[in-house]
């Protein structure tokens, strides 16, 4: 048996310590994967896709050249997804769309966009998830539940492990802050901090935290709980929010509410945010056009210049294209019903690794290695703390930086 | 009898890890097309654990299958897993930008002896 070290691609937790044997097409032993990784590796082998044009087998030469002359027939044409390839992936990718005159969104645009945003321009504090591991005493999980989403989170960083300065852990030195609308399983771990609210009501949480806080009676919420709250987080050390979908998309436009807790909380003591992003490489997306372009989502090089506004989003780009290339991602079981619609009913070309609904309807089908399983690259964990990693194991397929580049060459 | 309900959607592991098996395994299907509904709201329509239940709205129409909710009285609050089934519900023209799209899904729920819809038909609807 030989084990290999590698990175597990599962989430945004990129986690380095995976240890798998893979021989005669099975993983034989593997130590340290959650049930998302484990499923995530398991894939290596289940549901590959081949290289189609409306749903016949071509060669991926073939299928690389009709992807080409689709995108260099367009006037208009979207490239979306990224989340889930590698920085590198990600890059030839910017490059094609500058050269088509392309949009380019990623799945931040309607979820966490605009939380990332602002944590990566410095307006909220952050730190990392090793800072998180060695000081944190308090961890608030809002609007997030990383038992299903990143597995790991409470074992490798916020809630389980010993720490440099948090060698008692969760037995006498950490908490854990539930705050949530269903009793999620992350919620059955902590249930005396566990802050249930009805769908929306995320504002009205700040406000009555901040009551708690400044000593004052809190409007909403059972007040005793409330104060208890306000007084474990003026207790805490160190303490990080973890704001995930549920929170983004209650607050939306009213964010400042969120930087007005942490700002009040850093007075008080130290408290940083962490988005909880989902896909293993969206700050990544994000990072890479924000340097190139100065906006991290909803791009158009229609005009040269980049443009950046609503009408770029995924949301409104997927009807107004004429064709779209959809990579690292599985829109159309993901985004709502219109959305998945009209991309359904353009000329789409599918890049993916496995079989989805995207690549069902897909006119061109072009299948790649599996990002961080069988190609290498660089990615951006959850914390902006870049990783990079290396294939597990052999494959004849291109990966998606070789295919975006010979779709360019070919245009 | 009908149920109005607003619907939250969810992430859930063993989904995630059905969905790696295949999209259109009964296992990814029979964990995706449910909606979990306060036993209150069970009752109201009849229901127990496996009812056949039309979930519409002005966006779109699924048949899932109920589950009870084993969490505290949420009475009119109902979860889906994030999945195809509950997207066709989402809408994305956002009206109330405080609970929008994902998370706040207001939809009506009757019980049908229809059977649950199937990938293959929602692959079919964005296509037609």
């Amino acid at each position: 048996m030989i084990m290999t070290v590698c990175t597990c691609t599962g989430c945004s937790l990129l986690c380095e310590d995976i240890e798998v044997d893979i021989e005669k097409g099975t993983i034989s032993h593997a130590k340290n994967l959650c049930r998302k990784g484990w499923a995530h590796f398991q894939a290596l082998f289940k549901e590959r896709t081949k290289p189609t044009i409306d749903g016949e087998a071509v060669t991926l030469e073939a299928a690389i050249n009709k992807a080409a002359e689709i995108l260099a027939n367009s006037k208009k044409s979207l490239l979306y997804g990224w989340s889930s390839t590698s920085i590198e992936a990600q890059a030839a990718g910017i490059d094609l769309g500058k050269k088509l005159g392309a949009t380019l969104d990623d799945t931040s645009s309607f979820c966490e966009g605009t939380l990332i945003e602002l944590v990566m321009a410095g307006k909220i504090p952050t730190c990392t998830l090793d800072d998180v591991r060695n000081y944190a005493d308090t961890s608030v999980f809002w609007g997030a539940d990383p038992s299903n989403s990143h597995p790991r989170h409470l074992s490798r960083f916020s809630y389980y492990p010993r720490g440099e300065k948090r060698q008692k852990s969760y037995e006498e030195e950490r908490s854990c802050v539930v705050v949530d609308v269903r009793k999620s399983a992350t919620a059955t771990l902590c249930p005396n901090y566990y802050y249930r609210l009805p769908p929306g009501a995320d504002g009205q949480f700040i406000e009555s935290i901040m009551a708690a806080l400044d000593g004052k009676i809190p409007k909403f919420g059972d007040k005793k709980r409330m104060i208890e709250l306000g007084t474990l987080l003026r207790k805490t050390e160190y303490g990080v929010i973890f704001p995930g979908l549920g929170m983004v998309l209650s607050l939306q436009e009213k964010m400042d509410l969120l930087q007005k807790l942490v700002a009040r909380l850093n007075e008080i003591t130290a408290f940083k945010v962490v988005p909880m992003v989902e896909h293993f490489n969206t700050r990544g997306f994000n990072q890479l056009l924000l340097d190139q372009t100065g906006f991290i989502n909803s791009v158009s090089f229609q005009d040269g210049a980049p443009v950046h506004d609503p009408e770029q989003s995924v949301i409104a780009a997927a009807r107004s294209c004429d064709a779209a290339l959809v990579i690292g991602s599985d829109p159309l079981s993901a985004l709502p019903f219109g959305t998945a619609r009209a991309l359904a009913q353009k000329p789409l070309i599918a890049i993916d690794p496995h079989r989805s609904l995207t690549t069902d309807a897909a006119k061109v089908v072009i299948p790649s290695a599996m990002c961080g399983l069988e190609a290498g690259g660089t990615a951006i964990r959850m914390d902006g703390v870049k990783i990079t990693f290396d294939p597990v194991m052999k494959s004849d397929l291109p990966s998606d930086e070789q295919i975006l580049v010979m779709i360019k060459e070919a245009i | 009898m009908d149920a109005e309900v607003t619907i939250v959607t969810f992430e859930d592991i063993f989904q995630y890890e059905a969905g790696k098996k295949g999209r259109y395994t009964d296992e990814y299907r029979d964990l995706s097309a449910r909606i979990i509904l306060d036993k209150q709201d069970m009752a109201k329509l009849g229901a127990k654990d496996g009812q056949k239940l039309r979930v519409q709205n002005d966006i779109g129409s699924v048949v899932v299958a109920a589950k009870a909710s084993e969490d505290d009285p949420h009475p009119a609050l109902a979860f889906m897993i994030n999945s195809p089934w509950s997207s066709q519900l989402v809408r994305d023209d956002i009206c109330d930008p405080s609970i929008p799209g994902f998370k706040g899904i207001a939809a009506k729920v009757s019980p049908t002896e229809e059977s649950i819809t199937q990938l293959s038909e929602l692959l079919q609807r964005m296509r037609a």
